[in-house]
């Protein structure tokens, strides 16, 4: 593999100082002068008809600036769906019905956080209740009550997906199981709440939103839906965001109503959910239940699949329509398919809203599926390794089309996984257990249900006289350490340092779109486009360089070092720092600037590159109580060449800890609708001294589409947790589970039914 | 959906003596007393409670404080940390029962802020103090405008968060006697993770003849389920001068669980936190057998 400069090396975060120190700024740190509080009514009734809403006592409140209900909004829709109007359905506050617990109904800004509040209290709403539905199987019955007049049967959009002959292959499989899955929902839970600072400039009727958002894109788009403004006249600033996981991708009612009371106001409003607005009020990850089908030859060779899945909605649509999509790829990876049939469907309920979430659609498609293929295996005595090389898929390998896998090291990896099991743990104790589970998630996403006419990423260079590099991108970064991962890539290109750059991230105004931190895909066409810029640039040095040095054309220049020179004789060749002035001074005393951009071709709909690998958890499993304890987590990982390894291994942890939260204690009950745990106390989230020691091994391949052979790199290994944690518990007490969250009740109770099974 | 809290007049009072005065003055009001506030702010922002007055006694660094020793006994005052008692020096051998408690209370950072006394007087069934002091026999020592008064740390708690402290009243001060020789005490607490509050605990101390294997004397505690810690006195009866086995303890939490009286919530049975909590009772049972045998 080629040696690189920065590439690959492990790099200090370039915002990592002032995140450590409290310096780095978040939107919920802002104020501006002036600045109003803005607080959300929100509605009691899971589903019911507004009659009236009076305001007028809160108004009489000193320190109410405004208040505004849905009447006093453009009434524009929007949703992420924009190429379909018809599933653009969010509006700024309830209309004419409530269809959720927590659905804004009035918006109030005040001159303190504490007023605002006061003055909710202070306004009359009065309901008429209407019946309400909240599980999908009964959304769709033909008596269920609408969520959506227009959606018959509740249903919000289908998803169908075939190729091969599925029936065929079942007939002519040796063995064929099908099994049923309840997967739960799961809340991002990021430290930063979602909130919003907007200001609106009366005199030249433009709007700036400073937000923690994944996406000041999409952000930018559902504002100008919203408000029917152009986008050209709103400005989203995306500040340092405290997490993001998936959360933050939908234009939500904190920004929406901060711009309306702005504007109604002419100050600038902020509005900042509290912790149980952010469990009840945001989005979370799609509840869903899964029928899976599989047929495999007797050597445990997997000749079809089929998969009927239905989700829970929710309110809205969000990014919920995409799980479909997502749930019925991935259920797929790592494996070849060769006939494959799958069906989803997405129910409206009467609850806040399911959308994205870290490993979207694949976690629990993957739950099911690699429990699945555990079972077959333990059915036909192959291991479960063995299984799982048998099936594995190989570069270059094409579902019919549908998608190419290119870069592809999942052989590797379970064969590594295969070695690495013998040495470490070759002497389980009583009632342990290992269990494995595969995954591979997109870099990416190449869909565009977002309609954008722009280039899925663009950058821009700026080079000053002194040599110094303004890189500009709109690129977010939410944590994961893609600031850093631009600033690397530009070096590497450019052969200088990393102190030589200054990144101007994430400014719709300043920057080239970008469609966000959502589906790994910031490495791969940020890093793309932002290597595309500096080459540009690159190529005027080189330009230069070689006009100075007077060479035949055919030898090669390369940029290193802060130098570029001629590759086979690395003394003759010049300062970067020379050659930039040089370069300014032929253009008539212009700054070097290069453009870059990226969008997918010709890579099918789904995803230029995936990233994959194969997970191990043991397990230890107390009889009497069900208490699973985690013992620790192996994972071998192909995410292509690791741009940055130590925010690869941060990545990896942080998605291991959310995937076995998801596979063990992570979930939210309702009661007619009502989340019954939205607190840091009661949700349970796994902290550090529950967390396994997790040992990371990587098997680099080069992905040609990425940018120095890179691709996603842990998002996939969100999948992989919950999985491999219930094929633990199998392997240590054989007790055998049809959903995830893990409670030693319920393990409890599963260890007495495979008790009871062995007697009878 | 409140997340904000109420407006309260706030005291600091700079001795216990103030403490009390300001007690005697606003303690039949909406009044309450802040020594840490690990329970309390949780409570205030969720507006379950409003008090008018909060006075906030954490800088009284006279009930702060640990002294005594195994063969006179240890007085913690109210506002030692949880934190200071699991690293303290003087709990040794019978008393490391209290350290290896609070290892396991919450969090660090909530064990350097929060008190023993706090915690205590909040009379959370699911706090995990109280059961160890049940079984170590402990007494708190009371203190108001007309003196002061021991209670027995089985009588203190009668409810949900319901205690015997008095409208003027302020915990001090937690005494444990010194423990009889060959005895050894034992807790658990079962959470699915580390920290959390308990689904359910137990706390067993256990002394022996000089055989060391006839049960001379022994307490059993639970907590988290009932709606205040409780002793398990047939499971206890069931022990008292027999010679312990692994089936007399299996028998005792069978008892134990017969015992308990928890309730079902949104998440678990309470046929589980039954049985579990008589799981809990036998394990206990059998460490603190051993470490009596070994003492």
């Amino acid at each position: 593999m080629k040696e690189y400069s920065i590439i690959g090396k492990p790099t200090r975060n370039v915002d990592g100082v002032a995140k450590v120190t409290g310096e780095a700024v978040y939107a919920f740190d802002m104020t501006l002068p002036n600045m109003l509080y803005g607080k959300l009514l929100r509605s009691p009734h899971p589903h019911a008809k507004i009659i009236s809403i009076d305001t007028s006592e809160a108004e009489k409140l000193s320190g109410v600036k405004a208040i505004i209900t849905g009447k006093d909004t453009p009434g524009g829709k929007w949703g992420l769906w924009r190429r379909f109007p018809e599933l653009c359905d969010q509006t700024a506050l309830a209309m004419d019905k409530v269809r959720f617990i927590g659905e804004p109904v009035a918006a109030v800004a005040a001159v303190t956080e504490e007023i605002a509040h006061e003055a909710l209290d202070l306004i009359a709403v009065e309901y008429e209740p209407l019946p309400a539905v909240f599980e999908p199987m009964e959304a769709i019955k033909d008596d269920a009550p609408l969520v959506h007049d227009d959606f018959e049967n509740n249903i919000n959009t289908t998803r169908h997906i075939e190729w091969g002959n599925v029936d065929e292959a079942f007939k002519n499989a040796d063995y064929v199981r099908e099994d049923r899955f309840s997967l739960s929902s799961q809340h991002h839970a990021p430290m930063e709440v979602h909130n919003a600072l907007a200001s609106y400039d009366k005199g030249s009727k433009r709007l700036t939103v400073w937000a923690s958002t994944q996406s000041p894109y999409f952000l930018q788009l559902g504002l100008a839906d919203a408000l029917k403004m152009r986008e050209g006249d709103i400005r989203v600033i995306k500040p340092h965001v405290g997490g993001g996981y998936g959360g933050k991708n939908s234009t939500m009612p904190d920004s929406v109503n901060a711009a309306l009371l702005s504007m109604k106001t002419g100050r600038p409003v902020k509005i900042v959910f509290n912790r149980e607005e952010e469990f009840t009020t945001t989005e979370h990850r799609t509840a869903m239940d899964i029928a899976i089908k599989i047929g495999l030859k007797k050597d445990g060779t997997l000749v079809a699949k089929e998969v009927k899945l239905i989700t829970d909605g929710g309110a809205y649509t969000g990014l919920g329509a995409t799980t479909l999509y997502l749930a019925g790829t991935f259920v797929t990876f790592p494996y070849k398919t060769p006939n494959y049939r799958y069906d989803g469907v997405r129910t409206y309920t009467n609850k806040m809203w399911s959308s994205s979430m870290r490993g979207f659609g694949s976690v629990p498609a993957v739950y099911a599926a690699e429990i699945q293929l555990d079972r077959a295996a333990n059915d036909l005595g192959i291991d479960p390794l063995e299984i799982r090389r048998i099936n594995a898929m190989t570069p270059g390998y094409s579902a019919s089309g549908e998608y190419t896998v290119e870069s592809c090291g999942i052989l590797e990896c379970i064969d590594k996984m295969g070695k690495r099991v013998k040495e470490k743990w070759n002497d389980l104790g009583e009632d342990e257990g290992i269990g494995f589970a595969s995954f591979a998630y997109m870099s990416g996403g190449i869909f565009n249900w977002i309609d954008t006419p722009y280039a899925f990423s663009g950058a821009m260079v700026k080079v000053n006289i002194d040599g110094t590099v303004e890189l500009f991108t709109q690129a977010s970064d939410i944590g994961q350490g893609h600031n850093t991962v631009s600033v690397m890539i530009c070096a590497e290109e450019l052969g200088i340092g990393m102190e030589d750059i200054r990144l101007h991230p994430a400014d719709t105004a300043t920057t080239l779109a970008d469609l966000g931190a959502w589906g790994s895909r910031e490495t791969l066409m940020n890093g793309n486009a932002v290597r595309a810029a500096a080459a540009e640039i690159k190529k005027m040095l080189v330009a230069v360089a070689r006009m100075k040095l007077g060479e035949n054309i055919v030898y090669d220049l390369v940029a290193k070092n802060k130098r570029i020179y001629l590759e086979l004789r690395p003394e003759r060749g010049f300062s970067y720092y020379e050659l930039v002035k040089d370069a300014i001074k032929q253009n008539d005393g212009e700054p070097l600037i290069g453009i870059g951009h990226y969008t997918p071709h010709n890579k099918g709909m789904i995803s230029p590159a995936y990233g994959m690998g194969i997970q191990a958890v043991r397990a230890k499993v107390d009889r009497e109580t069900g208490l699973i304890e985690m013992k620790d987590v192996l994972v071998v990982h192909d995410c292509g060449q690791p741009i940055n390894p130590p925010a690869v291994r941060g990545q990896v942890e942080g998605s291991t800890q959310m995937g076995l939260g998801y596979g063990l204690c992570e979930n939210m009950p309702t009661d007619n609708g009502l989340i019954l745990n939205p607190s840091f106390v009661d949700y349970k989230l796994i902290r550090s001294r529950d967390m396994p020691t997790i040992e990371l091994m990587e098997v680099p391949t080069y992905e040609p589409e990425g940018p120095f052979g890179a691709k996603e790199a842990a998002e996939a290994t969100t999948s992989p947790g919950a999985p491999a944690l219930a094929n633990a518990v199998y392997h240590a007490v054989g007790a055998e589970f049809d959903s995830n969250v893990l409670k030693p009740e319920k393990v409890l109770n599963a260890i007495r039914a495979k008790e009871q099974k062995g007697k009878a | 959906m409140k997340n904000i809290m109420n407006n309260f007049e706030y005291f600091a009072p700079g001795s216990l003596e103030e403490a009390l005065k300001l007690l005697s003055q606003y303690g039949e009001d909406e009044c309450k007393i802040i020594a840490g506030g690990q329970s309390l702010i949780i409570l205030l922002k969720q507006g379950l409670i409003t008090p008018q007055y909060v006075i906030d006694i954490k800088g009284l660094s006279e009930l702060d404080s640990i002294s005594g020793n195994e063969k006179e006994g240890l007085k913690i005052g109210a506002l030692t940390t949880h934190r200071a008692i699991e690293k303290s020096p003087l709990m040794q051998n019978a008393f490391c029962i209290l350290a290896e408690m609070e290892q396991n209370v919450s969090s660090v950072e909530t064990r350097n802020w929060g008190t023993i006394g706090g915690n205590i007087a909040h009379g959370d069934p699911s706090g995990d103090p109280a059961p160890v002091m049940l079984v170590l026999n402990a007494k708190y020592k009371l203190a108001g405008a007309k003196g002061e008064r021991l209670v027995e740390a089985e009588d203190f708690t009668s409810g949900y968060f319901e205690t015997d402290i008095g409208h003027d009243e302020l915990l001090t001060e937690i005494q444990i006697p010194a423990p009889p020789p060959r005895t050894g005490a034992k807790f658990t607490k079962f959470s699915q993770l580390q920290g959390d509050y308990a689904i359910a605990s137990a706390a067993v101390s256990m002394t022996l003849d000089a055989d060391k294997k006839t049960c001379a004397d022994i307490r059993i505690a639970m907590g988290s389920v009932a709606p205040a810690p409780m002793r398990a006195k047939k499971a206890e009866y069931l022990l008292r001068g027999k010679v312990i086995t692994d089936d007399l303890l299996v028998e005792a939490g069978r008892m134990a669980s017969e015992e308990a009286s928890p309730t079902s919530d949104a998440e678990i049975s309470e046929q589980y936190k039954r049985e579990l909590v008589g799981t809990l009772v036998t394990r206990v049972g059998k460490e603190a057998f051993e470490r009596a045998a070994m003492a």
